[in-house]
Order: structure tokens, then C-alpha cells, then sequence
């Protein structure tokens, strides 16, 4: 029993580390940093890399990855990143630190080589010094981690709680402006906070490296499971998220005591029990309705009258103009119509081995219209769409597959089986914040990776579930072509819905909604229609990916790859159907155009890019297509202004191309152009 | 003139007595230990500008969250158009024709000043198509000839026309409060609930503001009436046909201008004894 425990508290004393460097920056910032595995990983991967592979003492190697390099990477993070996402809606930091969940391991991998490490040391001289505690044996790597966790809550504890610093820390998410205008710099104490969490993310890192070993993967998870600690202490009580992240490491130990080792399920249940937990809390606190999206508030009524109005927040664009005249017409359906156009001809132009990815990059672009349904039309931050995605494509390998159904009929049930899941965790998020919805998903996402995808039944020991394509499309070409008319039916859809009175009322909701429910407008009703048919949408184009795969595995489904899914669509513009195919594209051609034709190292290139691109959403939160059409669509709005302005009269009329620039932007950095002008 | 610390609501010389389209009777709301709102009861009639009045405090956005259904009172009943609606949610009451507006416009950021209008009208007038239009084809033909009309003469109106294709994002306040006026009086409401439209604007945008809430009434041929918070007491008065006041979470007085004006309570309660009332007022307690 004892073993248990003191293994146990290993492993909870690393999430409580975690905890206490997610907690300093959320009480500061109001930012749940999704990134802090990443940090970690980066910073123990520069502890190996002085220490093992450019044999540096374990002292200088500690002082120069924890102490110099992490606190660094957060001041260098803060400058380039976080500062700009201080008072941004949680949408915008939710993205942005996904974007660097991103990119950041796959910068690490260009920058210390892409070498498999599985066991890694500690901060303990090898060979490690084994202590008797009681009978039972204790190294002491295992005891500089009980000694990090004391050192942690004392002094973390009495500077948030007890010194000037604290009060400031604590002041900065109650008012950045209000901070500087009592003669505190925000910015001077925001780089402290993110030094100090970037040394947490690295002594978490570097403790844990000899445990789960350097895998980017395995450090995400294991800071995800921290997201319960952080989640049970309302993200704001250091002692409550230690005290819990150490409860929850020796449940964990203890929990595998008792499970039988030789069953297949074991493996499964030790692997989601930190998700389990996360679950335990979040329904806990819904029950007790205690999330609310305040939670999610930054900043002061002066923080706030000094930003511009529907800055900083994701897909901040108009949805539509109604009435434009030929040339709107035009400027609205020139690009998406003339991208359809060049997407039917590639399957013609590539050939061989290219014409499948094709197919495949056709079915992603259906998954990503899910996204564009529920992020850029909904405006919820959900990270379980690949979940939805992998429900779809495993229920229509299934039916296809074992049950002899035709493959395009078990495509559209297994659709059909995701929507009433979106429908019940779009009910179950409906007054939930928006972090809180992207925990909740997360964690659905999670468990339902660790629980549901590893039967033995989905997985095949590893083998997958073998698809056929329809007989009247069984080769690449024609089930391209297939795909392709799938993408556009639904983004048809999509296209018309945006246009009609519900995306209207979906925008509304969006943007207001006490605005929108004292207009008469169910939010209730309009999260849950987008919700549905967003987990719909990526059932089924889930289906449609295993179909042009012809193999559905369940490995295919990872949670957290959905979120480079989601970081390559943001990238690209989530609010735009052609957005959707051209990350499908993007997503799918990249990394294999990197691997034929470039040096090995650029087969990170993509992630980073993504990335990259999810970060910028905090600068650009349209994406970059969308902005570029922005410009085109301009641009001919302008010559269709040119044309009727002789008829424009009376006084205090916009100009055409000012009327223009603010039909086409929500952003009010337009207002500076857009004034009345006196005719 | 009447002083009403008992709560039950009197009238006199003004449309009060006829039957209103907006009443609240009794309406007590507690938050822990504090006493909100106190048994208080007001009334609207149809066609008329009704002003609510009173110190920082004294319980008007709370009696405006009751009346909207953003909060359910903890006693007292809501109705609308004689119909009990104090269990109902906002959206509910929005379609039964209770609209408003708020003391930060609460704008849909994503939508130009026309979809506004246009949502609103819809949301009103043809529910069937939020389902419906998902999968209608008929959203990418142009809007029908009535919606066109109803919304291109509210636009008039309060002179919107000239912005109708901007999105809100890139307006001024006093623009942006007429934009929501508009947005309330699209959903043809017969009565609309303006909270604080006043606060922010400089005095030509408070006086434009004004005389829009004047045609509004006038020109509407259903009656449209109008329950306006604002602190600015000088415009309450020149506007209102009738005023309550409230304090502490009480309604301490209700009458026309004239007797508000008069009245000893209120200019000890909220104006102090010496101020004259017809001086303009910040709505600080002195």
C-alpha cells in the first residue's frame, strides 16, 4: 500500500507543480495556458540535450534548461504572443495557446533532432541513490520531486498571498489599465508571471522525463491530466491545486493496485483516470452551477472601454451583405466558385499515389466544415469534432464493413450516430464559458479515446477495419470526385444557412446574447441546432476519410490531433467554406509534399506552420484566406461603388468604399475610416 | 400626485388608469440580505412615454431586468398586454411584443445595421423559417417586398438609412443606440424598455436621440409606448407622460412631470430640498 502511495506522489507532486504554474497565470491573465505540456517538453528536451548528448553536469544543465532557458522561453512567449492576448476574448487565448501546443514540439524536434528517447534522467546523479522509507524503497529523483512540491506551495502560496507582488499578480486580471494607472507596470509583472510559470513548466518537465520519457505526446497528456487540479481549484487556489493534483496521482497509484494487471481494460482505465477526474469536477461544478462564463472575464470596465469594440475576438467578420449589387455578387462568389473549379481538376492533373491524397484531402474538408459550423458560425470552441469525426468513421466501418451495409449509407448513420452526442454536450455546455466548453470537449474527447476507441473490436490488434468504396467509385479518381460532391453539398449548406434568418440568429448569439434572447431568440435552441450539426457534419466526414483511406483506425481519431485540425483551419480562416477545402488540402499535401521532395526536417514544417497560424489568430483573428479574400472582395466593391457613385446624395452618407470597408469587417480598427461624411 | 411608499400604484391626470400594457404589481427582489426591490408596482399605457427615475442604486435596472425576465422576482407578478408573463423567459416575452434596450448597447458585432433590422423583424413575424431556412433555398433570393418596406421605413425613421450596409462595429455610440432602438421597434413590439439611452451621448445626441423617441410614439399607429430609464432627469421630464420614482427599492412617487416637479419627497429624496428640478441634474444624490 505504501509503495502505491509514494509512487503516487510522484506522479501527483508532478501535476502539482503543473497546476501551481497553470493557476499563476490564469490568476494573472485569465489564460489557461494548453501549451504548458508543450513548455515542458521543450525545456526537458534542452535538459537532455546538454545533459546527454553534450555532456553537461547535471548542476549547469538544471540552472541553464529550469532556470535560464524556460523562464526565457516564457518572456520571449509573452513579447511575441501573450501580451497581445491579455484582454482577448478566451475564444482568442484558447486558439492561440493551442497554436503554440502546436508548434512548439515541432520546433523542438527541428531544433534537437527527431531521436526517439524513451528513458530519460532526472535531476539525481546516475546511478540514482535509492533511500529506505519504511520498508519501501525511495530514489531520490523521487524525493527531489516531494521537495520541489513543498518548496512549490510554500513559497508560491506566501508570494501570491502575502507580498506586494502577490496583490499585483492578483490586481492584473482585475484591471490591466486600472494596474498601470496606480503606477504598476502590467507589462513589468506579466513578464514575472510568465517566467515564473515557463520554470514551473521546465522543473515539471524535467522531473517527469524519467517517467514518461521525451515524448511530446505523453508530456501533453500528462499536463491535460493536471487540468483537473487546476479545474477542482476553480483555476484560482494554488493550495487547493496542489492538495488535489497530489490526491489525484495516488488515486491513480492506488487504482492500478487493485485493477487485475491481466486485463486488456486496465491499460485503458489507468489512462483515462486523470481524464476521469476532470470529468468527476467539471460535473461537480455543473451541478452545483458554478461555471459560469464570468470565469472566463478579463479586465475591467476601463480595461474594456479602452479596447475597440469587437476586437480581439474569433470570426469577427460580417456574415453577409444582402443586398450588393453584380459585382458584389461577384467579389462574394468568385473565389470559392473558381476554387471549386481547380479542386475538380487536380484529381486530373496528379496522378498515382497523389490522386488518393486528394480523395482524402476532400473528406478532411467535410471534417473542417464541422469546425467552420461550430467555431466560426457558432463561436464555441469545441475540441472533440475529430471525436465526432472518429465516431462517424468507426460506426460506418462497422456497418460496411461487418454488417454488409452499402459504405455510403453507413457514412450518413454513422453521422447520424455523432449527432445526438454534439446534441447532449452541446446541452450540457449550453451556459457554460467558453474555456470550460473547450475542457468539457477536451475531456469527452479524451476519455472517449481511452475508453470507447481502444475496443478490441475498432482496433483489430492494431490492424483497423478494412473499408470498401462504393462499386460505382472504387478507385481514387472517382472517389475524389465523390468526396468533392459530398464537400460541396455540405458546404451548400452550410453557405445557405449563413444567409438565412438562423445564421442571423446564430450570429446574434454570438455576439449578444442577452441582446439576442431579448430579441426572441432561443440561445438555447440555436447552440444546440449548431452543435448537432456540427458533430453531424464530422461524422460524416469522418466516414468519408476512412472510406478514401479504405482502412479505419482508431489511432487516426487522437484528441489532440484534432487540434493541429483545428490550428491548419484557423490558420486558413474558420469562418470560410473555402477555408475548409483549402486546409483539407493543405493539411494533407504539405507534409507529404515535404517528405517526397525535401529534407527530412521539414516534414515538421506543416505543424509548425499551423501552428504558427493559430497563434496569429491573436493578430488576424479571420485567418489568412479569409483575409486575403477580405482584400479581393474589396477591391471590386470599390469598382462597384466607382460606378454608381453619382447616385449616392444627401448628407452624412458613408462613402462607398468606407461603407464598404465596414460592411466587410466587424473589427472596429475600421472606425478610424468609417465616419460620417457631409456630402 | 401621489407619494406610493406602500406600493399600491395611483394615478392622476394622464393616461395611468387606462389599461397598460406593461404593469408590474408587488415586485420584491432580494440578492442575500439586501432588499432590491420592494413590493413595487408600475404601469404603461399604450401610446405614451413612461419615465422611471431615481438615485445610483435605486433599483431601476433591476425592476427593467424583472420586467424583460432577465431575473424572476421573488415576489410580485409581470404582466404583458393583460397576460401574467412573471414566469416567462425574455424570448417569450420579446414575441409577445415586449422589446429593449440596453445601457451598453448589446449589438451583434458580425451583422450590419440592416440585418439587424432584418433579424429582428423575422425573428418576429416568421418563426417557422429559423428550422425551416436551414435547408430553404429561398435565403439566397432576395427578402420579400413587406420586409423590405417595414425595415427601409424604420431605417428612415431614425435616420439609419445612410449607414444601413455598415456593420455596428464601426459606429458611433449615440449611432449605435439608434441602431437598437430600431432593432426593438422592428420586432413591432408594444412596448420597449430603454435602459440609460441617454448615457454617453454629448447633448446634440441626446437632443436628436429625444425628439427620434418622440416620432417613434407619434407616429407609430399601434401605440407603441416607451419605459425609459435615464438619469437625466431634465430629458425624463420633458419626454414622459407619467414618472415613477423609485428609491431604495421603493417606488416613493408617480405622477406627470408637474407633480414630480413638486413633489416634496422627491426633491428631498433625490434632488435635495433647495435644487429646482427644471435645472438639469447629473442624477447624483446631493
Amino acid at each position: 500500500m505504501l509503495q502505491y502511495v509514494i509512487a503516487g506522489l510522484v506522479l501527483g507532486g508532478i501535476y502539482a507543480i503543473a497546476s501551481a504554474g497553470l493557476v499563476i497565470t490564469y490568476v494573472s491573465s485569465g489564460i489557461l495556458n494548453f501549451a504548458f505540456g508543450a513548455l515542458a517538453f521543450f525545456v526537458a528536451r534542452f535538459y537532455y540535450y546538454l545533459h546527454v548528448q553534450e555532456n553537461w553536469g547535471i548542476g549547469y544543465s538544471a540552472v541553464l534548461a529550469i532556470l535560464v532557458a524556460g523562464p526565457a522561453l516564457g518572456v520571449l512567449l509573452y513579447f511575441v504572443l501573450f501580451r497581445f492576448l491579455r484582454l482577448s476574448s478566451p475564444l482568442v487565448k484558447v486558439v492561440a495557446t493551442l497554436g503554440l501546443l502546436v508548434a512548439l514540439p515541432a520546433l523542438t524536434t527541428v531544433i534537437f533532432g527527431n531521436e526517439a528517447i524513451s528513458s530519460a534522467p532526472g535531476l539525481a546523479p546516475e546511478p540514482v541513490r535509492v533511500f529506505d522509507f519504511l520498508g519501501v524503497a525511495v530514489t531520490l529523483d523521487q524525493v527531489i520531486v516531494y521537495a520541489s512540491v513543498v518548496a512549490t506551495v510554500i513559497i508560491g502560496s506566501a508570494v501570491l498571498r502575502y507580498t506586494d507582488v502577490g496583490l499585483k499578480v492578483r490586481a492584473m486580471v482585475d484591471s490591466p489599465a486600472m494596474t498601470a494607472l496606480s503606477g504598476t507596470s502590467p507589462d513589468a509583472v506579466s513578464i514575472g508571471v510568465w517566467a515564473v510559470s515557463t520554470f514551473f513548466a521546465g522543473l515539471a518537465g524535467v522531473l517527469a522525463a524519467p517517467i514518461i520519457g521525451l515524448d511530446s505526446g505523453n508530456f501533453t497528456l500528462l499536463i491535460a491530466a493536471a487540468f483537473a487540479a487546476v479545474i477542482a481549484a476553480k483555476f484560482r487556489s494554488l493550495p487547493i491545486a496542489v492538495v488535489v493534483g497530489l490526491a489525484m496521482g495516488v488515486v491513480t497509484s492506488l487504482i492500478q493496485r487493485y485493477l487485475p494487471p491481466s486485463s486488456n481494460w486496465t491499460t485503458e482505465i489507468i489512462d483515462a483516470v486523470p481524464f476521469m477526474f476532470i470529468a468527476v469536477f467539471l460535473l461537480y461544478n455543473l451541478v452545483r452551477r458554478t461555471l459560469d462564463g464570468g470565469a472566463d472575464r478579463v479586465g475591467g470596465a476601463l480595461d474594456h472601454a479602452i479596447t475597440p469594440q469587437g476586437a480581439n475576438q474569433l470570426a469577427g467578420s460580417a456574415s453577409s451583405a444582402l443586398d450588393r449589387g453584380s459585382l458584389g455578387m461577384i467579389a462574394r462568389f468568385g473565389g470559392p466558385v473558381a476554387l471549386i473549379v481547380v479542386a475538380a481538376l487536380l484529381p486530373i492533373i496528379v496522378q498515382g499515389f497523389w490522386v488518393g491524397l486528394i480523395a482524402q484531402a476532400f473528406a478532411y474538408g467535410i471534417i473542417f466544415l464541422s469546425f467552420t459550423l461550430v467555431t466560426g458560425e457558432g463561436g464555441m470552441i469545441w475540441l472533440c469534432q475529430i471525436t465526432f469525426a472518429g465516431v462517424g468513421a468507426l460506426t460506418a466501418s462497422q456497418l460496411a464493413t461487418n454488417h454488409g451495409w452499402p459504405i455510403l449509407a453507413a457514412i450518413l448513420v454513422g453521422g447520424l450516430v455523432a449527432l445526438p452526442m454534439g446534441l447532449l454536450i452541446g446541452y450540457l455546455t449550453i451556459r457554460l464559458g467558453d474555456l470550460y466548453v473547450a475542457l468539457v470537449t477536451l475531456t469527452f474527447g479524451l476519455l472517449m479515446e481511452n475508453l470507447v476507441f481502444t475496443a478490441g473490436v475498432f482496433s483489430n490488434l492494431g490492424l483497423g477495419v478494412n473499408v470498401a468504396r462504393p462499386s460505382f467509385a472504387t478507385s481514387d479518381h472517382a472517389f475524389a470526385y465523390v468526396c468533392l460532391a459530398a464537400f460541396v453539398i455540405v458546404a451548400l449548406f452550410i453557405f445557405n444557412l449563413r444567409r438565412s434568418t438562423t445564421g442571423l440568429a446564430l450570429n446574434a448569439v454570438r455576439w449578444s446574447p442577452p441582446g439576442a434572447r431579448t430579441l426572441g431568440i432561443s440561445v438555447v435552441q440555436m447552440k444546440i441546432i449548431v452543435a448537432g450539426l456540427g458533430a453531424l457534419v464530422a461524422g460524416i466526414g469522418g466516414g468519408f476519410l476512412v472510406t478514401a483511406q479504405t482502412s479505419a483506425q482508431p489511432g487516426d481519431f487522437d484528441t489532440f490531433l484534432g487540434v493541429v485540425w483545428l490550428a491548419a483551419l484557423v490558420t486558413i480562416g474558420v469562418r470560410s467554406n473555402a477555408a475548409a477545402l483549402v486546409a483539407g488540402l493543405t493539411f494533407t499535401m504539405l507534409p507529404a509534399l515535404a517528405l517526397a521532395y525535401l529534407p527530412a526536417w521539414t516534414g515538421q514544417l506543416p505543424a509548425i506552420l499551423f501552428g504558427l497560424g493559430a497563434i496569429g489568430v491573436a493578430k488576424f483573428p479571420d485567418g489568412t484566406l479569409e483575409q486575403s479574400g477580405e482584400m479581393f472582395r474589396r477591391r471590386l466593391l470599390r469598382l462597384a461603388d466607382r460606378r454608381s457613385s453619382g447616385t449616392a446624395t444627401g448628407s452624412g452618407t458613408l462613402t462607398g468604399v468606407e461603407a464598404s470597408a465596414a460592411t466587410a469587417s466587424g473589427n472596429a480598427r475600421t472606425t478610424s475610416v468609417v465616419e460620417e461624411v457631409p456630402s | 400626485m401621489s407619494t406610493d411608499t406602500d406600493s399600491s400604484l395611483t394615478t392622476s391626470g394622464t393616461p395611468i388608469d387606462a389599461a397598460p400594457v406593461l404593469a408590474a404589481t408587488g415586485v420584491t427582489v432580494r440578492f442575500g440580505g439586501l432588499m432590491a426591490l420592494s413590493g413595487v408596482s408600475i404601469a404603461v399605457p399604450a401610446g405614451t412615454i413612461v419615465g422611471l427615475v431615481g438615485p445610483n442604486g435605486a433599483g431601476k435596472s433591476t425592476l427593467f431586468a424583472v420586467l424583460s425576465g432577465l431575473l424572476r422576482p421573488a415576489e410580485g407578478r409581470v404582466q404583458l398586454l393583460g397576460n401574467d408573463v412573471t414566469g416567462t423567459s425574455p424570448q417569450v416575452r420579446a414575441r409577445r411584443g415586449l422589446a429593449r434596450t440596453f445601457q451598453q448597447p448589446e449589438l451583434f458585432m458580425g451583422l450590419t445595421v440592416r440585418e439587424h433590422l432584418v433579424l429582428a423583424h423575422r425573428v418576429r413575424f416568421e418563426r417557422t423559417r429559423l428550422w425551416r431556412d436551414m435547408i430553404d433555398p429561398r435565403s439566397l433570393l432576395p427578402p420579400a417586398p413587406a420586409e423590405n418596406e417595414r425595415v427601409d421605413q424604420l431605417l428612415e425613421l431614425l435616420d439609419l438609412t445612410h449607414v444601413a450596409r455598415a456593420s455596428v462595429g464601426a459606429l458611433s455610440l449615440g449611432t449605435s443606440r439608434l441602431v437598437e432602438v430600431a432593432r426593438a421597434l422592428a420586432t413591432r413590439p408594444d412596448v420597449v424598455l430603454l435602459d440609460e439611452p441617454l448615457s454617453g451621448l454629448d447633448m446634440r445626441e441626446s437632443e436628436n436621440l429625444a425628439s427620434v423617441f418622440r416620432r417613434v410614439v407619434e407616429s407609430d399607429e399601434r401605440r407603441v409606448s416607451l419605459l425609459m430609464v435615464e438619469h437625466d432627469v431634465a430629458t425624463v421630464l420633458s419626454l414622459s407622460s407619467h414618472i415613477f420614482v423609485l428609491d431604495f427599492g421603493e417606488l416613493i412617487a408617480s405622477g406627470t412631470p408637474t407633480e414630480i416637479r413638486n413633489n416634496a419627497m422627491v426633491r428631498s429624496a433625490y434632488l435635495g430640498d433647495d435644487d429646482s428640478v427644471s435645472a438639469p441634474s447629473s442624477g447624483e444624490r446631493t
